[in-house]
């Protein structure tokens, strides 16, 4: 284990974190709105609730969040804050905390990003890499052509289609939700399936999309290999065209795709947290369109950070994987 | 004995055009974009030429009309003509794609340039902000922007400044790649050995061979431009009144459309999303071939 | 090497759908099972409550509009399309004195908590004296105003005494209607607390109200019936056949899939819909059923008519000329037409035209003031004409500058509910000449409240069965400067000395006070010639009622008690209590 190259990793982690957490700290700040005044107003509106000194009550909740510092001391808090793993507490929600809020809101997340990603990093390699490979047959480079396009169909749009054809009027898949109306999460097989169903329709919107991205990459790396020595010195050596691709050409194609599916990670969170408001999947996007609809900095700070912190650290993970896979690169 | 003349029988090479025919017949993904490219282009062009462009705003004709011809696409609830607001929405498109795209691609091409020429602390620098910021999920930080500026001053070109603004690290270290490695390779030694300056080395050799480069990130940020302003508009987060095909269907959504029977509502932007989105990938596809020569096909 | 990538990548999918189980059921737990028939589903949004605050008084993020008006009932209900008081706790509630200075209240003596103490004057003393002294409480100010002692003189009599006649408060703050009056709280158990404002309540509160929580996390709420319920035995109610409520959290999501929801029949009713939303459900899914059955305006009348409000004391809304040539410019019979299917729904009033407001507003004296003064006049023409005489020029994108400056119309609204209207607000005030926009962004009610330049879409709560309590809200007692923020909803800082002589006056006499309608005929029409705010559209509320489960749901050829059919408001509670199963 070298331990430079691995300080200097945990040091570009630490970077990165910063650089997302500064950046998400000001941005929300930058605007004059108040999360806690509008949350009052909001009830005000809504429930008759109406003090008579209603500024009073927002003053005295703001003190308690410290929103009345100038601002650089409560960037310094919020710094040391992370640093002790305390993301604070939902301006909006409270006093429900950020961790609270994302503990509960992210096997959902994790469940579908996962699924989807696997699914269409396997289904889209396979289609890549067939799709360069000379010697498969034309129909199947089509498909692979085919699934480029998809690429253009944002998950939102094929979301929408999906409710309402498949969910609406066939009636096949449910509506939304994570599971169905009145059922409360419990540990029977009967559970199990409901969620399952409840995940098929985002999970087929978000694969499909993504898939024809991982072809495009396979392709081309596919196509860079070919030319390569040692896949022609393959063929000399008289392997059959199966045994070269699977065993040489996949793999080898297979390198930088790695690095691909970290970063790829960061577009499928996107598009998961849009899909997730279609659906209404109670996960991280459905709680951070939540907050910034109201404007709730802490919660979008956990949240922003929190993707970022795992998009980051999986990157660093993943390099350290390539020498398992390929030992003759080395770790720059 | 008279010296045979070569030109009767020197080979005739096709003129540039042909050759570039044909090598487009090779590459069927670069000719279909581009020909749906093309499609789009003369749609936006002439629509803009023979529309009303008041048309694509709320009031302006009869609504919830399904398409006829005085309406080819139909009207929506708030009576905006939807062919009127697919032609002036396609232009916002692109005029968000275009500029946060050609912006992209200079900042990136020039850091990338200097990175890469310089090198040394510059490099150092530039490279790992590069680094630091790509895994930072730009969509998000997009969002809280558009979230938290006054939404009386999201227009167009703010929102192709928001969707600039974590765009520009991928040209950077695409475009420092390749100049690092043509640094090394020949041809830039022998420049320099025969005395061309610096400037001259930058726009007489290396600047040539990188404009497939630049071409092909300038396609990417396109896309990535688009795609992020038409999600940005989908969640409601663009400039409401304006007829860019996200805000169409986020405006379709929230009144109901399919549901309520206007399904030619979403329909227009959606074909037109998927077909501009399309299209760019598959010149970005097709530019890949071209930019590696080793697996173009030949005749 | 690839069978290892598959061995890994088959690993990963297994963990994940592992770890999405292990980690969703540590919420696990055990509700008993009720079949579908017995279970009422709503739709509504979860938002801002916090999670298990069930006690009335915790600040702030008690809301009665997430269930919790099942668990807290109050003295008096009232039926508004009967125009009839439902007594409640209360038996009975009557001013003792000709000038309204004092009020005795009696109480049904079987009135029970759900821990099985009575409900006695004890906690209406306790609650009454609990808004007069804590001052973060909504009605504190009411009682402030207006309540000079509260006396148990026995059990169950309570005696209330006034500073100064107060002939609506026992309508306005002791009657539950919509989303106004208090409930009663408990003395046995918010005595007890130490800080009243920080106690949530949890899910086991004693409570009157026959529905408990059960369950409440950030998808849905599940309340189950107590058989217990004292109303039954009192005879107030049947016991009701709704055994279970499931309220479904719908924050953030689309109206459509709601309305699908409804159609597919996982709903039984959701927040209101839009106009061309609901004629499609009921369209879709003949079991679905609306106020007005399925004919239009598919719903009723709710209290809150919307109006384009402004901040008076901020140029250029200082110029009622100005303001009138707004009015001008939005054309109210298009809007009848395209959006709501000429339902006449577009509307002159400040206030609701309930029975009882009707009668005022056919009354000849409003009459003949709206003959004379025009106020829902479109006329595009005048609006210019009155713009030039207030000094404004057209400038070369067709908008009215003065010194350099437009006037802006950038109206702030609320997209879930006027996603539908606004945008042809806009366009109307931009072909005027005005700097027209939208801003449905979450700061839109901070906006209103801070009074910044623009208008905004809200409603007037406030009048039920007299207008005085529309007509109030241009009181100058209410119009604080601009820069703090505009108390109970009056945004528009109007302050006339006239003006508020002709409502001190009004005060304190009883409706029926021929004197009281001359003056608020006179009241109404200063609005209109101050044309205070821009009065646009009377609010419907169009809610689905799936019939496919549930049926007795409160409609116009059905009134039952007279109660609207909102779930959510305060008289929720007597909608669901009277349900019928529809399945056999």
């Amino acid at each position: 284990m070298n331990y430079r190259i691995l300080t200097k990793r945990l040091l570009f982690l630490v970077m990165v974190i910063w650089a997302a957490s500064t950046i998400t700290f000001f941005i929300p700040r930058l605007s004059p709105r108040n999360p806690v005044r509008e949350r009052f107003a909001e009830l005000a509106r809504t429930g008759g609730f109406s003090p008579e000194d209603l500024e009073a009550i927002v003053a005295d909740y703001s003190t308690r969040f410290g929103l009345d510092k100038p601002l650089l001391q409560q960037y310094g808090d919020y710094m040391w804050s992370i640093a002790r793993f305390d993301l604070g507490v939902s301006l909006n929600k409270f006093p429900k905390t950020v961790m609270e809020l994302i503990a509960e809101s992210l096997p959902w997340t994790i469940g579908l990003i996962l699924i989807t990603t696997i699914l269409s990093f396997i289904l889209g390699n396979w289609l890549g890499a067939l799709a360069a490979w000379p010697k498969s047959p034309d129909w199947l480079k089509n498909i692979a052509t085919s699934f480029v396009l998809f690429q253009g169909v944002p998950p939102v749009l094929l979301g929408i289609l999906l409710i309402f054809f498949v969910g609406f009027r066939l009636k096949l898949l449910p509506l939304g939700g994570a599971y169905s109306i009145g059922t409360v999460p419990n540990l029977s097989f009967e559970f199990f399936i409901d969620v399952l169903r409840h995940q098929l329709l985002p999970g087929i919107a978000l694969v499909l999309g993504s898939v024809g991205g991982w072809v495009i990459s396979m392709r081309g790396m596919g196509v860079t290999i070919q030319g390569e020595d040692y896949v022609t010195f393959a063929e000399h050596k008289g392997l059959g065209p199966k045994t070269i691709f699977r065993d040489y050409y996949l793999r080898n194609a297979m390198l930088p795709q790695i690095t691909g599916l970290a970063l790829a990670l960061g577009n499928v969170v996107t598009s998961a947290i849009v899909v997730e408001g279609i659906f209404a999947l109670p996960g991280l996007g459905t709680i951070l369109f939540s907050a910034i609809r109201s404007n709730d900095f802490s919660v979008i700070y956990g949240i922003v950070l929190f993707i970022t912190i795992a998009i980051a650290t999986l990157m660093v993970v993943v390099e350290f994987l390539y020498p398992l896979l390929d030992p003759r690169i080395k770790p720059q | 004995m008279s010296s045979a003349t070569l030109s009767n029988t020197a080979i005739k090479q096709p003129n540039k055009l042909v050759l570039w025919f044909r090598y487009l017949r090779r590459n069927p993904s670069l000719t279909f974009g581009l020909l749906i490219l093309l499609f789009l282009v003369i749609f936006t062009v002439y629509g803009l030429l023979t529309i009303d462009p008041k048309d694509a705003y709320p009031l302006a004709v009869r609504s919830k009309q399904p398409p006829s011809l005085e309406y080819p696409l139909g009207t929506d609830f708030f009576g905006r003509d939807l062919y009127a607001a697919m032609v002036v929405g396609m232009w916002q498109t692109a005029v968000i794609g275009i500029v946060a795209g050609a912006l992209g691609t200079i900042i990136g091409t020039i850091l990338g340039f200097i990175s890469a020429y310089f090198g040394g602390f510059i490099d150092t620098a530039v490279t790992s902000i590069c680094q630091i910021l790509i895994p930072i999920p730009a969509f998000l930080i997009q969002v809280v922007i558009a979230g938290s500026i006054d939404k009386r001053s999201v227009t167009i070109f703010t929102m192709a400044f928001v969707v600039l603004l974590l765009a520009w690290m991928g040209p950077t270290l695409v475009i420092r790649a390749q100049v690092l490695s043509m640094k090394e390779r020949q041809f830039v030694s022998v420049a320099k050995l025969s005395g061309m300056t610096s400037l001259g080395i930058i726009f007489k050799e290396i600047l040539p061979n990188l404009l497939p480069f630049i071409a092909a990130a300038f396609i990417a940020q396109v896309f990535q431009a688009v795609f992020a302003s038409f999600y940005l508009a989908i969640v409601g987060l663009g400039p409401v009144r304006e007829p860019l095909l996200g805000n169409t269907i986020w405006a379709a959504q929230t009144q109901g459309a399919f549901f309520n029977g206007w399904w030619w509502w979403p329909i227009g932007p959606a074909v037109a999303m998927i077909l501009i989105l399309g299209s760019l990938a598959l010149i970005n596809m097709g530019m890949d071939e071209l930019a590696n020569p080793r697996i173009r096909k030949s005749e | 090497m690839i069978r290892k990538f598959k061995t890994i990548s088959a690993l990963i999918v297994l963990l994940s759908f592992l770890s999405l189980t292990v980690l969703s059921t540590s919420a696990a737990q055990d509700i008993p099972d009720v079949p579908r028939e017995e279970t009422l589903v709503l739709g509504w949004s979860l938002a801002n409550a916090v999670v298990d605050s069930t006690n009335p008084w915790s600040l702030p993020g008690y809301t009665h509009q997430q269930g919790n008006a099942f668990m807290w009932e109050p003295l008096y209900y009232y039926g508004i399309f009967n125009s009839e008081e439902i007594p409640w706790l209360a038996d009975s509630m009557e001013y003792t004195s000709d000038d309204f200075t004092s009020l005795e209240i009696k109480l049904n003596p079987l009135a029970k908590w759900s821990d099985g103490e009575a409900v006695n004057a004890e906690d209406v003393v306790f609650t009454f004296e609990g808004q007069m002294n804590n001052t973060t409480l909504p009605y504190h100010a009411a009682f402030n105003q207006f309540v000079e002692s509260v006396e148990a003189v026995d059990d169950l009599t309570v005696n209330v005494t006034f500073k100064i006649p107060a002939p609506r408060f026992k309508f306005e703050v002791l009657t539950l209607k919509f989303d106004t009056g208090i409930p009663i709280v408990p003395a046995h158990v918010l005595g007890e607390v130490e800080n009243v404002n920080e106690f949530l309540g949890g899910l086991d509160i004693p409570h009157s109200g026959p529905y408990t929580p059960i369950v409440w996390d950030l998808t849905q709420k599940i309340y189950d019936l107590r058989e217990d319920w004292w109303a039954v035995e009192a005879g107030r109610a049947e016991v009701p056949e709704v055994k279970r409520i499931v309220m479904s959290n719908i924050e953030g999501q689309q109206m459509d899939n709601i309305a699908q929801r409804i159609v597919n029949n996982e709903m039984d009713a959701a927040l209101d819909m839009r106009s061309s939303v609901i004629k499609s459900i009921v369209e879709q899914n003949p079991s679905v059923t609306t106020h007005s059955g399925d004919q239009p305006p598919y719903g009723y009348l709710d209290w809150w008519p919307n109006a384009l409000w402004m901040n008076t004391q901020l140029e250029p809304y200082t110029d009622p000329n100005v303001r009138r040539a707004m009015s001008l410019a939005i054309n109210r019979e298009l809007l009848d037409d395209i959006i709501y299917e000429n339902a006449g729904i577009t509307t002159i009033y400040p206030f609701p035209l309930y029975p009882a407001l009707q009668e005022f507003a056919d009354s000849p004296a409003v009459k003949a003031l709206e003959e004379e003064l025009q106020p829902g006049l479109y006329d595009p023409e005048q609006s210019a004409a009155l713009m030039e005489a207030a000094g404004f020029t057209m400038n070369r994108d067709d908008l009215w500058e003065k010194d350099g400056e437009t006037v802006s119309a950038t109206i702030q609204a609320f997209e879930q509910i006027h996603s539908d209207i606004v945008p042809f607000l806009v366009e109307m005030l931009r072909n005027a000449g005005f700097d027209s926009d939208v801003n449905f962004g979450a700061d839109a009610y901070q906006n209103m409240a801070d009074g910044v330049t623009g208008l905004y879409m809200f409603g007037h709560g406030a009048s039920l069965i007299d207008p005085y309590a529309a007509l109030e809200l241009y009181h100058s007692r209410y119009s604080a400067q601009i820069g703090s923020s505009a108390g109970n909803n009056r945004f528009s800082r109007y302050s006339n000395p006239e003006y508020d002589a002709i409502l001190d006056e009004m005060a304190p006499l009883g409706a029926d006070d021929p004197r009281f309608q001359e003056l608020a005929a006179e009241a109404l029409g200063m609005y209109w010639t101050e044309q205070i705010d821009v009065p646009i559209i009377q609010w419907l509320h169009r809610i689905p009622y799936n019939q496919t489960y549930w049926t007795n749901w409160p409609t116009a050829e059905n009134p039952g008690l007279g109660v609207n059919g909102a779930f959510w408001a305060h008289t929720g509670m007597l909608v669901v209590t009277n349900l019928e199963s529809a399945q056999p």
